[in-house]
């Protein structure tokens, strides 16, 4: 299937704008996006699949789908998030396997659990990628222009809210755009501004116009929505031909590379031609450049929270004195003349940059071809909004990626797929959804995002997933593709059928290798095996046998073809399977606690100060402030009390009751009854794919 | 498997249940922790009283039920109250006689299969049943509010019973918290934060190395760093767990043992503990040639009191071995009580000190580290100047153990002398906090027990899934998180964060 994809699509690609030009083909949308990064890509692609006529509306065609930073994908638990949105026919992981230019497993000897898929990138490849997918997708048209105004009215009375969004009002054009909902995607451009140096400059993003005034107006002083700033930054880029290699350690990709998706079964860039990273690291010399230079460095000086795990390097330098850093070098293309200097992100004037990354030995020569700068942006404080990513007091408004707080393609793409799938069902009427924490980590994200807030850009890390062990990269078809198929709609029915395939043969491999079953002593004359204890007399499955770390499926397979050669195919997921299979039985229970918590649902217009229940005003502060969804958030708030959980359990059901009683009729509680119905219905089907 | 108990769960014979337990055993590997999720937990309020009502809850309770009634006792038949012999699973020793009642889903309190054990109400039995209970594989303490958080999601409680229940889980909450910051204040509670501390950061690094180790510079010795940390911290909690053996003095007995010369009153001070002429009393010195035990009740608690042989050089080889058996059993006791006879100690009040502290040394052989009170018996035969002489001595010596002038045979002096036996024997059972104290540590033990058994996992897996290793030490953290306080996901990336320079 991969390789039809993969030789029809280099035609396809030049196709670009075609479309594009047609320009608006309508006044009023289902779905209007605003923004084409990942979360804006993902947001109008997801959208369209489930059916909504959806309008992207974008600055520039020809930067939908740029790498504003690194030139890498995935990574540990950012790996596993494209495959997630992926297994939910998103477009990032089929985009890498297309641009990648170095692929590398990452955590490849810590367990299968924690591996993380990872791929430098050909920035021109990727680009050009999401645009024709785009640009091809059926019901989805895509603008250039800039948003000026969002236009909002009364809420419908029946749901939620104290607004309701109903179109987007662009620059330059008389008539606004109709539509059901609209989700934002603005990255850093929300009241964005560059450092470089002493100097600052409005805008998101070097080189494109700051845009997004208005829509800064209608979040803060029309929706009221409370607003936080936060702060990130890129290294320069440097000319290949004037860094001496020589100096640095060749990081080589692995020989055979691992594609993201889950269709692809080769990556497009093939291995011989695949290009390596290089590792090199800085110099006392390069700590006393920064500490030369920190008077001239306003972004550092301003206090604005910047992330702790990709720091500048001045911020690194401050807080590890003394060491030595990791300086890589990635490819930025198979034709790009540059390299870009992972680490070493500053924001010092440029003249000054240069003479930071001399002090490099590799780099001691070296010519930049863009220097570095910081952004500060305003980001909406998630807490304001629902799992399904729509804000809480504005029906129809949705809001994915950097705005929510979050750093990374991976997260923003992860949130942009999510918020587009409800933007188009809202738009349809259905029901919205929610991602469970205990079946992805997606789940993990959002909850994260919208039940505890940010301090700081939010990233993805393995150890944030209390269930990583089933929450693996090789699974992630398995546990969304369905659902994304059977309950969302954003998933095909090839790729559907495809998933339950493997799930099928997943099941068959797996009972097959229950059924065999012989004494430790016939698996070690059928296999030669010196790794099964002398001792152990007792029979042993070839689920157990399987188990051990030198034996491989294959190795079954030939011992004993007739029963498990059918199950080749599934060789490498089958031992993946076999190894976490007791662990992730035992897990099911606490996920599925979890998920009772979760299909309860929190009346969002709860008083909880005033609340007639034995609460202590610590636990009330911190409900009010923090606003739960469901039980399931509130119980996971720091500060929490077992007997709150309790009084809220009493709330939970109780509310509908109440507005059955209530005077102005039933419609409220009616809506809630839904909402908790869709929401219930969809937590008690997220049951994590279980083969047995 | 859902399926199975979801199935299982709509029949309510005893038949089906029984059945049931097997089906989950064998569904799910039969690892004794996989059934999982049966809890239990005292149900009546804390503190002494008549009648206490232990709850069981989850698939495992008939098992649980079975377990500590014997199976040569019929199994209850549903809803109805039985009287039954409450036994101990591993040691077969009997508990307690009480009413049991079989309460299969789902008709029960919690809509699950439940069983209730109501037994006397002393600590001794309450922590020996519980303890009973957390020694059965899949069954551990309930936290707070569990049993109605199950009832409301079996839609079992009216919302005005939710109401209720909260305010009154709340309340005892409450009185929990306030004991375990009094305990927390302590030592105790700084060992456990100590650990806690250690076991964050071990996985902090451990989490670190999964996350961070393949971009950033995080040295090759992390992983190194926390396997000593971790055996090291296993160490210690098995050290704390087989030294802390006041859950098993509650349940097995005090051993207090009598001691000292012989003639000094050894069996009249038995006689008289135990209200009843247990031993033989006479005036003939070397009476008592075997131990005596007998089973007391001391202010709730219960007490294995044994006589001994008085401690004298002899020639006898019947008494000779009398002797050794005495030594012997006044070595492994918890407490030894060590009579001496008031009227034989020097007149003068100034070698009086000297004198008992000779004879502690030799009753006690040299053993300076056993808990003794001294019983200066035989007080009616003194004069008042004398026991005056001896009181004031014993107030002015400050390295003597605590003593008590009393005479046996006019039980003058005995109510003073109980009432500081009840002590000593409260600090040796647990902490003597009001409000079952020691059923904070049958808590703490299983959690414990539990934070050792998950770091064997970070040893079984470290070379071959450090995901699946890293699991271990998160499962661990949380068993110990249960006692003081739950560490979360940020506090571990604070700590990555504060440890290593993360810069991609």
């Amino acid at each position: 299937m991969l390789a039809r994809r993969l030789l029809i699509r280099p035609h396809s690609l030049p196709f670009s704008h075609s479309r594009a030009s047609s320009g608006l083909t309508r006044h009023k949308y289902d779905v209007i996006v605003v923004g084409g990064g990942h979360a804006g890509t993902e947001a109008a692609a997801a959208a369209a699949r489930v059916g909504a006529e959806t309008l992207l509306i974008t600055q520039k065609i020809q930067t939908i789908g740029a790498l504003s930073c690194n030139p890498s994908l995935g990574g540990v638990g950012k790996g596993q998030l494209v495959r997630e949105v992926d297994a939910l026919d998103g477009l990032m992981g089929r985009a890498g396997d297309w641009a990648g230019v170095h692929f590398s497993m990452l955590n490849h000897s810590k367990g299968p659990a924690v591996w993380g898929p990872r791929a430098q990138l050909d920035r021109r490849r990727y680009r050009e990628f999401i645009q024709s997918e785009l640009l091809s997708s059926p019901r989805l048209t895509v603008v250039e222009g800039s948003v000026e105004k969002m236009l909002v009215s009364e809420p419908h009375p029946d749901k939620p809210g104290k607004h309701r969004v109903t179109g987007v009002r662009m620059a330059g054009m008389e008539e606004a755009i109709l539509c059901s909902s609209v989700v934002l995607t603005t990255g850093t451009f929300l009241s964005g501004s560059l450092f470089m140096g002493q100097t600052t400059s409005p805008g998101g993003r070097m080189g494109d116009p700051p845009s997004c005034a208005g829509l800064s107006h209608t979040l803060r002083e029309v929706l009221g929505l409370t607003v936080g700033r936060l702060r990130t930054g890129t290294p320069p880029r440097i000319v290949k031909e004037t860094v001496d290699l020589s100096l640095a350690t060749v990081q080589p990709p692995d020989k055979r590379p691992t594609p993201f998706s889950y269709i692809n079964t080769r990556t497009h860039c093939p291995p011989e031609e695949q290009l390596p990273c290089y590792l090199t690291h800085t110099t006392p010399g390069v700590e006393r450049v920064v500490r030369e230079s920190l008077h001239l460095n306003c972004h550092i000086q301003e206090d604005a929270k910047g992330p702790r795990y990709c720091p500048s390097i001045e911020s690194r330098v401050m807080r590890f004195p003394g060491r030595r850093h990791q300086v890589w070098l990635e490819p930025e293309g198979l034709t790009s003349d540059l390299l870009y200097p992972q680490g070493l992100s500053m924001t010092m004037p440029p003249d000054v940059q240069l003479r930071l990354l001399r002090e490099i030995p590799a780099l001691a020569r070296a010519e930049m071809r863009t220097p570095g700068y910081g952004v500060q942006y305003d980001f909406v404080c998630p807490t304001q909004l629902f799992p399904s990513l729509q804000l809480k007091n504005t029906q129809g408004l949705f809001l994915a990626g950097q705005i929510n707080g979050t750093t990374g393609y991976e997260e923003a793409a992860a949130q942009g797929l999510w918020a587009g799938v409800n933007a188009g069902r809202l738009a349809a009427s259905l029901p919205l959804l929610s991602l469970s924490r205990t079946e992805s980590y997606i789940g993990v994200l959002i909850d994260d995002l919208v039940s505890r807030g940010v301090t700081e850009p939010y990233r993805m890390f393995t150890s944030r997933a209390e269930f990583r062990t089933s929450l693996r990269p090789d699974n992630a078809d398995l546990r969304l593709t369905p659902k994304g198929f059977e309950e969302a709609g954003c998933v095909s029915a090839e790729r559907y059928g495809e998933a339950l395939r493997v799930r099928e043969g997943l099941k068959g491999g797996l009972a097959a290798l229950q059924s065999v079953c012989m004494s430790s002593t016939r698996w070690r004359e059928m296999l030669a095996l010196t790794c099964i204890s002398e001792t152990k007399s007792a029979t042993m499955s070839a689920e157990d046998i399987l188990k051990y770390k030198d034996i491989s499926f294959e190795m079954l397979a030939s011992a004993i073809p007739e029963v498990f050669s059918p199950y080749l195919e599934f060789a490498h997921r089958l031992k993946i399977e076999v190894l976490y299979y007791s662990h992730c039985e035992r897990q099911k229970r606490e996920m599925g606690r979890i998920q009772e918590e979760e299909s309860l649902l929190l009346p969002q217009d709860l008083d909880y100060l005033s609340l007639p229940a034995s609460l202590s005003q610590e636990v009330r502060e911190i409900l009010d402030r923090v606003r739960p969804d469901t039980l399931g958030a509130a119980a996971r708030l720091p500060g929490m009390t077992p007997a709150a959980i309790v009084h809220l359990l009493n709330y939970v059901t109780k509310a509908p009751r109440r507005g059955r009683n209530a005077d102005r009729g039933s419609t409220d509680s009616a809506t809630k009854q839904t909402w908790s119905k869709g929401m219930r219905g969809n937590a008690q089907q997220t049951n994590i794919v279980s083969l047995q | 498997m859902n399926y199975v108990i979801g199935e299982m769960r709509r029949a309510s014979t005893f038949l089906a249940s029984t059945l049931r337990y097997r089906t989950i055993k064998r569904l799910t590997n039969g690892g004794p922790d996989s059934a999982g999720e049966t809890i239990f937990a005292l149900s009546s309020g804390q503190g002494k009283c008549g009648v206490a009502v232990i709850r069981v809850s989850g698939p495992a309770s008939a098992l649980a039920l079975r377990a500590l009634t014997g199976s040569r006792q019929s199994f209850p038949t549903p809803r109805k109250a039985f009287l039954r012999n409450i036994i101990h699973p591993h040691s077969e020793e009997m508990l307690d006689r009480g009413l049991v009642l079989w309460f299969p889903g789902p008709r029960s309190f919690t809509g699950e299969d439940s069983a209730e054990l109501h037994i006397h109400g002393g600590p001794a039995v309450i922590n020996g049943v519980l303890e009973a209970l957390g020694s059965l594989p899949s069954l551990r303490p309930a936290e707070a509010g569990e049993f109605t958080r199950r009832a409301f999601h079996a839609g079992k409680l009216d919302l005005t019973e939710v109401e209720g229940l909260g305010d009154l889980i709340h309340a005892e909450t409450e009185a929990q918290r306030r004991q375990a910051l009094r305990q927390m204040a302590g030592d105790l509670g700084r060992l456990y934060h100590d650990w806690s501390q250690r076991l964050t950061r071990c996985l902090a690094h451990v989490e670190a190395f999964i996350d961070f180790s393949e971009d950033e510079l995080i040295e090759d010795g992390v992983l190194n760093q926390v396997d000593e940390s971790l055996s090291q911290l296993v160490g210690e909690i098995e050290g704390h767990l087989s030294d802390e053996r006041k859950g098993e003095r509650l349940r097995s007995g005090v051993q207090v043992v009598i001691a000292g010369a012989t003639n000094a009153g050894k069996s009249s001070l038995l006689n008289l503990l135990c209200q009843r002429p247990a031993a033989i009393v006479s005036p003939v010195a070397g009476t008592t040639r075997d131990v005596v035990e007998t089973c007391v009740d001391i202010g709730g608690f219960p007490i294995l009191l044994s006589d001994t042989a008085g401690l004298r050089d002899t020639q006898d080889t019947v008494e000779i071995e009398g002797v050794r058996r005495a030594r012997e059993r006044v070595q492994q006791a918890d407490l030894a009580l060590v009579v001496v006879d008031s009227s034989q100690l020097p007149r003068d009040p100034r070698h009086v000190a000297a004198s008992l502290g000779g004879q502690l040394a030799e009753v006690l052989s040299g053993q300076a580290s056993q808990r003794c009170l001294l019983v200066l018996n035989k007080s009616d035969l003194l004069s008042e100047e004398q026991s005056r002489g001896i009181q004031s001595a014993l107030r002015e010596s400050g390295d003597l153990p605590q003593a008590c002038l009393l005479s046996c045979h006019t039980d003058s002096g005995v109510n003073g002398f109980l009432s500081v036996l009840k002590n000593a024997v409260q600090i040796l059972c647990g902490d003597p906090l009001v409000g079952g104290p020691s059923l904070t540590q049958a808590r703490h033990r299983a959690h414990l027990l539990e934070c050792v058994r998950s770091l064997a996992q970070y040893r079984q897996y470290r070379d071959l899934d450090l995901a699946l290793a890293a699991e271990g030490v998160r499962l661990a953290l949380i068993g110990l998180g249960r006692i003081t306080g739950r560490v979360g996901a940020e506090e571990i990336l604070d700590i990555i964060f504060r440890d290593f320079c993360i810069g991609k």
